[in-house]
């Protein structure tokens, strides 16, 4: 058994009232369309404080829509979403702003802005905390450099402040867009991919880093995969998906050889 | 794990680096606005103000008489005319030109030693043989195309088509060398001649910028066209010129609105163009061929140009004649001391409407940007109407420009200045409205999804991507622009182009000569200054 995750922020309360016990995500029976194709279809999960769950399946499963509908960038078309017991599409901007502080998100193409010297776009990660002068001012004389520094170096970057973002290699920007989540401090990570793009030496260290920084402070972490072996190395819970449902939602011991190549299999 | 307190700090000559930098601009833009006579207190020219007024006013009623709209269809095709023939021979000359001057054809792999040294020179040699084309402008190359061929409309088509295919030429070549090499390198190892490994390798991925970019050609020609047309050429420019010089301003208003509809049908075509995709871009291609080709047969009846006249008994004549009085170029007297000053008035009207054409279009750009189908209404009209004004703005051409702000302000640099950052901000304007719908949206909207507001994902994500392509498009800008200001100098505005204008009325060829090379200095030294700059940026 997991003993419980130290509370972040605001401690989240759930239906029962209690804080502490609810869900930090929660999918009930979400359905998303997106133009003619169901994306999703009912698909159910709920994933508790401190999890470290990875969603793997073929392309075009539906994964990053699922990613989408956590990080509160996508609304269903049927169905409950609640992030850390609240319902982004009901409440107002103020909310939904402190809300998605909350959630860290990874893509694949880490989406830093290239331009801009590593410690903005590290520092980014405080935006839904600063106001727009603070932030301006920021783009001149860059605040709180000794903790942005700090995360570099927790990542492997520490020297590499003052560099135009876009002159670094695809793992060291993948690397910095993990410093911003770290500056961030959410309660929970969404990671879309996040090593797809890196050879396989540079994956599992760039895998080894998440799992370990979200272990540290205790974070939940939905991470989704391409990679099977990376998936069963560092998460504690699989969730495969399929055309949009969910086939399996398993600890990684419990995924035998079979499931996996039935989850991959090209319908002929 | 607790933060300490900074000791760590972003090296601060860096910081200093960007501040001076923005210090000297605005250092430099205020010299030349004191150049040119902004801060003399005394500069606007109260009578001259009715006048402009009433021409402002006339917009609500332009003529509209069967006749003149006959005369005004006919000036329209002719001053198109002009601009397609003139794009279609830049465009081949410029093809040609363009891949003997790329360093991909200069540098062959693998020679050495004293070829190698040759082929260097030989480049360097090529690329600057191409200055003196491009920085006279077409203007010029008219005046001085009529002065030997005669009054044909040959020269109307080679003014155009030799300084924009020498342009062209230097944009094809630079294409060509950013295109990726391994493919015509991979020819050439397996044993492709040069030439061959170029046109398989190379040239298919550079076509299609170069087919983007003769779009963006055509409708510099149409300008260019308009103000041929305002120093004799025919075509909406003349007629423009000649309502203006009457005072019938309704007149004047019916031709700027046929020319606005002209430059808005080249920018619609050029944009169906580059944005259609999949099966619609072939049908797009193959009607805009058909088109094009239409357009240049009409094009070739309507004008009747005489070929001939390039080898004729009398352009030889006149050559001569040309030769013998524009040699040896004076430089005696004063003029020395006159070209020095004439020159930094040049180059500060250029500044200052650079500075105007690069505020404005900053001021606009983010309004003139085209949504998509998510804008709502109240977005979409105000962009509309923007981009309705740029599209006015660039459409008229500077001289009329010019003639306006003389009427407004006491002649000398400044009203050329105002021209030209006036007309100028309207194509500013567009350039950077296409930056800024096409830049990438993804980093914005990985910083709203962690919470930022929309201010700050605009000042995090937006800002820094667009703000170097603004400064580059802005610098490239002011490279054309230092050139034209001969032409508003040619009606009367103040610089090199009004001695210029003296010396052509007086038939001073030798002093021609010597302002001309002025130009050409000039235009090369903006030239490097701007590359410099645009390098630093990227």
């Amino acid at each position: 058994m997991r003993p419980p995750a130290p509370p972040r922020a605001a401690p989240p309360t759930g239906a029962s009232g209690r804080p502490g016990t609810a869900p930090v995500f929660s999918l009930r029976a979400v359905t998303v369309v997106l133009g003619t194709t169901k994306v999703l279809d009912r698909v159910e999960l709920t994933v508790e404080a401190g999890e470290r769950v990875a969603v793997i399946g073929p392309s075009g499963a539906g994964k990053t829509t699922l990613l989408s509908l956590l990080n509160s960038t996508r609304l269903p078309t049927e169905g409950e979403v609640r992030i850390l017991g609240t319902d982004p599409a009901a409440v107002g901007t103020r909310d939904l702003r402190r809300l998605r502080g909350r959630v860290g998100t990874i893509h694949q193409q880490s989406h830093l802005v290239g331009p801009l010297r590593v410690v903005h776009n590290v520092n980014a990660g405080r935006l839904h905390r600063w106001t727009l002068a603070r932030a301006l001012l920021s783009l001149a004389w860059p605040r709180d450099l000794a903790e942005a520094r700090h995360h570099l170096a927790r990542v492997g970057l520490a020297g590499r402040l003052d560099e135009r973002t876009d002159r670094l290699s695809g793992g060291e920007q993948q690397r910095v867009a993990l410093a911003r989540v770290l500056v961030q401090g959410p309660c929970a990570v969404v990671a879309d991919e996040p090593v797809a793009s890196l050879d396989p030496a540079r994956a599992e260290e760039v895998m080894a880093l998440l799992a370990g920084l979200v272990a540290e402070g205790g974070t939940t972490l939905v991470v989704s995969l391409h990679a099977f072996e990376l998936a069963l190395a560092h998460c504690d819970r699989v969730v495969g998906l399929r055309g949009g449902r969910v086939v399996f939602d398993l600890a990684p011991e419990e995924v035998t050889p079979q499931r996996a190549a039935a989850l991959y299999q090209i319908d002929r | 794990m607790a933060a300490t307190t900074g000791t760590v700090s972003i090296p601060a000559g860096r910081r200093r680096g960007s501040f001076g930098a923005l210090a000297g601009v605005v250092v430099v833009v205020v010299w030349a606005l004191a150049g040119v006579g902004a801060f003399g207190g005394d500069v606007f020219n109260r009578p001259g103000l009715a006048l402009v007024g009433r021409f402002l006013v006339a917009a609500a009623s332009p003529e509209l008489s069967p006749e003149f709209l006959r005369l005004t269809l006919d000036a329209t095709v002719t001053t198109v005319a002009y601009a397609v023939l003139g794009t279609a021979a830049s465009t081949v000359l410029g093809l040609l030109g363009g891949i003997f001057v790329s360093e991909l054809w200069w540098r062959r792999a693998g020679r050495s030693g004293w070829r190698r040294r040759a082929a260097g020179a030989g480049w360097v040699s090529a690329r600057v043989g191409l200055v003196l084309p491009r920085g006279i402008h077409e203007a010029v190359w008219g005046l001085f195309g009529v002065q030997v061929l005669g009054l044909d409309p040959l020269v109307g088509v080679l003014a155009i088509a030799i300084p924009f295919g020498a342009i062209t030429a230097k944009v094809f070549a630079e294409i060509l060398d950013e295109a990726p090499r391994a493919p015509a390198l991979a020819l050439h190892e397996a044993g492709a001649g040069h030439l061959a490994g170029i046109v398989y390798g190379t040239l298919p991925v550079a076509l299609g910028d170069l087919t983007s970019y003769a779009f963006y050609r055509l409708e510099c020609s149409i300008r260019a066209a308009a103000i041929l047309g305002v120093i004799g050429a025919g075509g909406l420019g003349f007629e423009l010129a000649l309502s203006f010089q009457t005072l019938r301003y309704h007149e004047m208003w019916t031709l700027i609105t046929a020319l606005v509809v002209v430059s808005g049908g080249v920018d619609f075509w050029s944009r169906r163009m580059r944005t259609s995709t999949g099966p619609a871009r072939r049908r797009v291609a193959k009607i805009s061929g058909a088109v094009a080709l239409g357009l240049v047969v009409i094009s070739m009846v309507h004008l009747a140009p005489d070929v001939s006249t390039l080898w004729s008994a009398r352009t030889r004549e006149q050559l001569g004649f040309l030769g013998a009085a524009a040699w040896p170029p004076d430089l005696g007297r004063n003029r020395f001391g006159d070209l020095v000053r004439l020159s930094l008035e040049t180059l500060q009207m250029s500044v200052v409407a650079a500075a105007i054409a690069t505020a404005g279009g900053v001021a606009v750009a983010f309004v003139a940007a085209r949504g998509d189908e998510r804008t709502g209404r109240g977005r979409r009209v105000p962009g509309a109407l923007v981009r309705a004004w740029l599209l006015l703005l660039r459409a008229v051409p500077p001289p009329v420009w010019a003639l306006l702000f003389l009427f407004m302000f006491f002649p000398g640099p400044l009203p050329g200045a105002l021209a030209l950052g006036l007309y100028n901000l309207g194509i500013l304007g567009r350039l950077m409205a296409e930056v800024v719908e096409n830049h990438d949206r993804r980093p914005a909207f990985a910083l709203a999804a962690q919470g930022a507001t929309k201010a700050q994902a605009y000042a995090y994500a937006v800002i820094p991507q667009v703000a170097p392509r603004f400064a580059s498009y802005a610098l490239y800008r002011w490279e054309v622009m230092i050139r034209e200001t001969v032409v508003v100098g040619l009606v009367g505005a103040g610089g090199l182009g009004r001695l210029l204008g003296s010396q052509l009325a007086g038939f001073d060829y030798q002093g021609v000569v010597v302002t001309l090379a002025a130009l050409v200095v000039l235009t090369f030294l903006v030239d490097l200054v701007s590359t410099l700059l645009r390098r630093a940026l990227r």
